[in-house]
């Protein structure tokens, strides 16, 4: 399944950018592995949709790691790692937006 | 192409939101980034003008560095605008409005002056842009109960500024 997104926000920045569209694979992942560096979207109790980077993976919990790039990034640094039941898809395509 | 197509599709049906955020839960909120930008907005009309009177042949040198001020321009007012968009629709809660009233009509005059300054070479347009969002940076130290001071920015163009007396 995909599934059309887009992005809010800026720690992705300057890769992903406020209003850049992306295209996500949504689960089974065992067709689509997710792997350091793949940038998924899950589902944040509080915030709702966000969208990160897998800085690790803890195989043996079915655990990921989630960063952004920029220092200010809401990210597992603070609130853990995201559980793969929150995880949506991978991103399989990003559609920049273009400058004006 | 692509991407002026998911546009249309976001328009008429609505795309989800994948927050990339970190105000939400983080609660950094700034308008200095937003004054910074529009200075150089400033900045920017004032080398365009220091270029053009220089006169000389419209050479690539020439244009080259009109083209650069001109993107940087572009750039930093849409920037100003949209770090004055997350604060005022994020930060501030109607309590803050109710003490300012004149929020909703400030901000949207920010837009338009950001808009104004993309569009032309106008310096005075350009320094009314730095002035409404000093004044929105005026709102926002006062929601946040943080006295705030007034001095010139320490480099070019040397505005007058509204700054956090922390």
């Amino acid at each position: 399944m995909l599934r059309l997104m887009r992005v809010t926000g800026s720690s992705l920045s300057p890769e992903y950018q406020e209003g850049d569209f992306v295209v996500i694979a949504t689960i089974p992942f065992f067709l689509n592995r997710i792997q350091v560096g793949d940038v998924v979207v899950f589902r944040h109790p509080e915030v709702g949709l966000m969208i990160k980077r897998v800085s690790g993976i803890l195989e043996t919990e079915k655990q990921y790691l989630v960063s952004g790039t920029q220092p200010y990034s809401v990210d597992s640094a603070r609130f853990g790692p995201v559980s793969s039941d929150a995880l949506i898809g991978k991103v399989i395509w990003h559609i920049v937006k273009p400058a004006r | 192409m692509i991407f002026k197509l998911f546009e249309s599709l976001d328009r008429h049906f609505g795309v989800e939101r994948a927050s990339a955020h970190c105000d939400i839960p983080c609660g950094i909120y700034d308008p200095s980034g937003a004054q910074i930008a529009a200075l150089t907005v400033v900045r920017m009309v004032d080398l365009m003008a220091e270029l053009e009177a220089k006169g000389g042949p419209k050479d690539p040198a020439y244009l080259n560095s009109m083209a650069r001020y001109v993107a940087v321009k572009e750039e930093h007012a849409e920037k100003a605008k949209a770090e004055v968009r997350v604060i005022w629709g994020d930060f501030l809660k109607p309590t803050n409005v109710e003490k300012f009233t004149e929020t909703h009509e400030l901000v949207h005059k920010i837009m338009l002056l950001g808009s104004k300054s993309r569009q032309t070479a106008d310096r005075e347009t350009a320094v009314q842009f730095v002035e409404a969002i000093n004044q929105f940076a005026q709102v926002f130290w006062d929601a946040k109960k943080i006295k705030t001071k007034v001095a010139k920015a320490p480099y070019a163009p040397a505005l007058e500024m509204v700054y956090p007396d922390l």
